[in-house]
């Protein structure tokens, strides 16, 4: 029958389309499928490398990791998405925002790249899960160690915090190692030394069958712990910095002035950071952007101040040092001067009557200065200045340096297009006006007044792992003689009748300086309300070390709004300097002992 | 009835593409339950297939006039047990058309199928014209739609579905004018889209799946997705006997029944696919030509009812599992595991080599 042949014929074709189809699939898109097939019988699950302990000198922990499960999904298993979420929401703290957030995130992500939905799941949330591991193989509870600060918001500046990975920081070089979703260190060491303190992360290749469930594990990358990094930071030191500071906006800058080794820094207010090792909701972020006191500012190497009369021990050596001092000369401070045109006033209206160097240092007269400015100019104070690194970057191991500014009549006229008024050389002699360092670079430059070495300020120490690129400043080569007399006369302010008493320290030999250091100027002030001036008011300094010869110890204190130094901020530093004379004095007597049974032991010396 | 010169038409061509097939089938539900699935289902498949083969022999034995002269009392028995199962029966799968004879579960819809090619057959056979008249089309879809209903109402659509393109192979070999052929295709385009409204949820999605299967790839389209990814994933070559990754994980349903397509091309890739096809399209060849050579009318009706039959089921399986048919859980006959499907298909091969040893006899 002829009809058959119709049939033959529609035979033929159909499973010559299904043929074709066939090698669509298997020829064609071979690549695509294969693919599609592997990721869905591997999974990769990740295993976290722990990072490394941060510790301080004497290795007591600082930074280190709890144990912590993630809620973690993976995309492609997502049979339901709103489903997901309801059994989410049921079960685990997590609203639907935060979720579809975090999901939305991700949208640039390859898909089989898992998503981090939580943090720091609670035991509970964890049995939850396991439970229905079966009917949600999308979600897992995945171990992740929880990076945690265990002095809370202490040296939380310095430690820094750690926070996924953004991805402009993905695109960066120096985070070349990481991947969607990781936590690097985001400030403080924790991003200086993120390489060093990551480690490497491992994961396990499981097949799983169409459930999720682990069929056999077909291999295994072992994570590699991130190297444990010791600091300079003394713990106790610290404790008592950030003690004494209290909730007082400020920063304390303690460093030993003879290798660089940051031994304390303290910024306040600060924030605690282990909120930030699991997810910051909008609020909490919100509250620490808008606090008035930006806890999230390190005042140590961000924020600039004007020195204050911390700066006169500096104009004093370089005056010295320019041949246009005599330090037994004096002048008559009667209170003020005038110059150029204009009076410049002391602090002390009566005026200081007769003072040489050591008397103008010890009670801080301004006329002193005022005419040793006018004698200098401001391109030697500047370049005194630089020589001690006021203005240059300290580089120290902490990101986001500030360099702050030390004036000269280049910047003026490049800045503001005017000429530099000699007027405002007066102001700067005594530390006000134009001038603004950081609380480090003020550190350092009385650490190289008080010991003529420029070591850089460092957190931790150059080893064979850490590979520091450190320039420290030229030798000043400062006469010995100089430097003496600016030992005293700051040794004077603290222990005869200075405006540092409060920073005395029986048994050891402290020197220092205390400034106050208007935020604005006078004739601002002056249309100020009360409350508004209380807000504007001034800088409390006081920058010293310890002991007088061979000085071991810098100090710098500066407490933001705090009055006088002489009054708030000099008896931290004494806090401070009595904490670390109380530890080191056994070792200082034990040499003494050593050195004497040496000598008395010695038959030729006797 | 049997005498040698009938022994010596017996067509060892059909009945060798056969057995090759089934073979294949065997050794693909070995490794389709290598990983679990049912204990021994090969060994039990190759019980069937001697089952089979022995139903194959019976039907041959039996002269196919015999058969189709007594098609409607065969008809009337079809469907007085479909009837029954929908009391009696036991519901797997969600379709309630399985009875349990001794412990052995069957499907008596599987057998249902051949039933209605003999009697269709068997009508059309009496006919001596050579177009169809509009009464003779309304008996001969009365007749399909009978078993259909009963079928739709144990809840098996898939196989319910499966008698209309048999039904309308075979009026396309008896012969439709142009005019009842529109007919016939407005009817359908009438029906098909009434017919959504009485599917399932689940059905909807399905089909809706199959137009588009990246529309949702974990969810109704996740059946052909998967089945996809295995058949493609296999490549040329294919990933071997017992590798295969997404068919024996799980991650294809059914592999050893409705899917044995794609764990075979998965794992004999394009070059063991093909060959399956085209051991397929020769079985169906040959079927043809039985047809063209049949001594009358009721072996040419019986053969290619029988020939569209097996191939509607390949085409509508295989189809299902590149993604070109929704997944509608019909069997691939010969290759499949089961007993009813296995039997049944051996009993209409066994019609056909009946017709064709019996091309030449009085």
């Amino acid at each position: 029958m002829g009809r058959l042949k119709w049939l033959r014929a529609a035979f033929v074709l159909a499973f010559l389309i299904l043929l074709g189809k066939l090698w669509q699939l298997s020829i064609l898109e071979y690549q695509q499928y294969r693919e599609l097939a592997e990721r869905n019988r591997i999974r990769t699950i990740p295993e976290i490398a722990p990072r490394g302990l941060i510790l301080d000198k004497e290795g007591r922990v600082l930074v280190d990791n709890a144990r912590s499960f993630h809620l973690v999904l993976f995309r492609e298993e997502i049979k339901d998405l709103g489903e997901t979420v309801r059994f989410l929401t049921r079960g685990v703290r997590i609203d639907r925002e935060t979720i579809e957030t975090q999901v939305r995130r991700a949208r640039h992500y390859a898909s089989y790249q898992p998503v981090v939905i939580k943090e720091d799941l609670t035991m509970e949330e964890v049995s939850y899960l396991l439970a229905h591991q079966t009917e949600h193989p999308e979600l897992r509870a995945v171990q992740q160690p929880r990076r945690t600060y265990r002095y809370l918001d202490l040296a939380a500046h310095t430690l820094g915090y750690v926070g996924e990975i953004s991805e402009q920081e993905l695109k960066d070089n120096r985070f070349q190692q990481h991947k969607p979703g990781d936590l690097i260190g985001k400030s403080g060491v924790e991003r200086t030394y993120n390489e060093l303190l990551a480690g490497r992360d491992g994961k396990r290749l499981v097949l799983v069958n169409s459930v999720g469930r682990t069929i056999e594990e077909i291999g295994a990358i072992q994570p590699v712990s991130g190297r444990e990094l010791t600091l300079t930071l003394d713990l106790d030191l610290q404790l008592v910095a950030e003690e004494e500071l209290k909730e007082n906006p400020g920063a304390v800058v303690v460093i030993n002035p003879q290798n660089g080794e940051v031994l304390a820094l303290a910024s306040r207010p600060a924030f605690d950071p282990n909120q930030f090792a699991v997810r910051l909701n909008e609020q909490e972020w919100e509250r620490l952007i808008s606090d008035p006191d930006d806890p999230l500012q390190n005042r140590i190497i961000q924020s600039t101040f004007s020195p204050g009369s911390v700066f006169k021990v500096v104009m004093a050596l370089a005056g010295l040092e320019a041949g246009v001092l005599d330090p037994e000369t004096e002048i008559n401070c009667r209170g003020g001067a005038s110059l150029y045109g204009n009076y410049f006033r002391c602090w002390k209206a009566g005026g200081h009557g007769r003072v040489n160097l050591r008397r103008a240092v010890q009670e801080s007269c301004n006329v002193y200065f005022y005419l040793l400015g006018q004698k200098l100019g401001i391109s030697r104070i500047k370049d005194f200045s630089q020589r001690l690194g006021l203005g240059l970057p300290t580089g120290i191991d902490l990101p986001g340096e500030k360099v702050g500014l030390i004036p000269s009549e280049e910047w003026k006229q490049k800045y503001t297009g005017q000429r530099w008024y000699a007027g405002e050389t007066i102001s700067v002699a005594i530390g006000q006006g134009p001038i603004s360092v950081t609380p480090m670079q003020l550190a350092r430059a009385i650490g190289i007044m008080a010991t003529g070495t420029a070591p850089a300020p460092h957190l931790v120490k150059e080893s064979k792992t850490v590979r520091a690129q450190r320039v420290p400043l030229p030798s000043p080569d400062f006469s010995d003689e100089h430097m003496q007399i600016i030992r005293d006369a700051m040794w004077s302010v603290v222990n005869e009748s200075g405006t540092g008493r409060a920073a005395r320290v029986p048994g050891f030999e402290v020197c220092g300086k205390t400034g106050t250091s208007q935020t604005i100027s006078q004739s601002a002030r002056a249309r100020l309300s009360k409350e508004q001036a209380e807000r504007f008011n001034h800088n409390a300094w006081f920058v010293g070390f310890a002991p007088r010869d061979n000085p071991e110890i810098v100090v710098a204190v500066i407490v933001q709004r705090g009055g006088g130094g002489g009054a708030v901020a000099a008896p931290i530093a004494g806090k401070i300097l009595a904490r670390y004379h109380e530890k080191h004095q056994n070792d200082r007597r034990t040499l003494q002992v050593a050195a004497n049974a040496s000598s008395a032991g010695d038959p030729l010396m006797q | 009835m049997i005498n040698r010169r009938i022994i010596g038409h017996f067509d060892f061509f059909l009945f060798g593409t056969a057995v090759v097939l089934a073979l294949l089938g065997v050794l693909g539900i070995f490794s389709a339950t290598i990983h679990g699935g049912p204990d021994n289902a090969f060994l039990r498949q190759i019980a069937w297939l001697g089952v089979g083969i022995a139903t194959c022999l019976i039907m041959v034995s039996v002269d196919y006039h015999f058969l189709a002269d007594h098609a409607y009392f065969f008809y009337g028995a079809a469907v007085l047990i479909l009837i029954a199962i929908l009391f009696y029966g036991t519901e797997i799968n969600g379709s309630k058309s399985w009875l349990i004879l001794g412990g052995l579960r069957v499907q008596p819809s599987e057998f249902v199928k051949v039933i209605v090619v003999l009697a269709l057959a068997n009508f059309l056979a009496r006919l001596n014209e050579d177009y169809l008249k509009r009464h003779h089309l309304l008996i001969l879809s009365l007749i399909t739609l009978l078993p259909v209903v009963l079928i739709i109402l144990q809840g098996d659509l898939g196989t319910a579905l499966m008698y209309f393109p048999i039904l309308l192979g075979m009026l396309a070999v008896a012969g439709l004018k142009v005019r009842l052929t529109a007919v016939v295709l407005l009817v359908t385009l009438c029906v098909a889209p009434a017919g959504w409204f009485f599917l399932k949820e689940y059905q909807r999605e399905r089909i809706l799946a199959t137009i588009n299967p990246d529309m949702d790839p974990q969810g109704i389209g996740y059946q052909t997705r998967q089945s996809q990814i295995a058949i493609g994933s296999g490549g040329f070559l294919g990933k071997g006997l017992g590798r295969a990754s997404q068919s024996q994980l799980g991650f294809v349903p059914e592999i050893h029944t409705d899917f044995i397509f794609t764990l075979l091309a998965e794992e004999k890739g394009f070059l063991g696919a093909s060959i399956v096809l085209v051991l397929y399209l020769l079985l169906l060849m040959r079927l043809v030509r039985i047809a063209e050579t049949a001594r009358d009318r009721t072996g040419i009706f019986i053969v290619s009812g029988i020939a569209c039959l097996l191939f509607f089921h390949a085409l509508v399986n295989v189809g299902m599992t590149v993604g070109v048919f929704p997944p509608i859980g019909i069997p691939l006959p010969l290759l499949s595991y089961g007993g009813s499907s296995t039997i049944m298909t051996f009993a209409a091969l066994g019609l056909a080599l009946n017709v064709h040893c019996r091309r030449f006899v009085n």
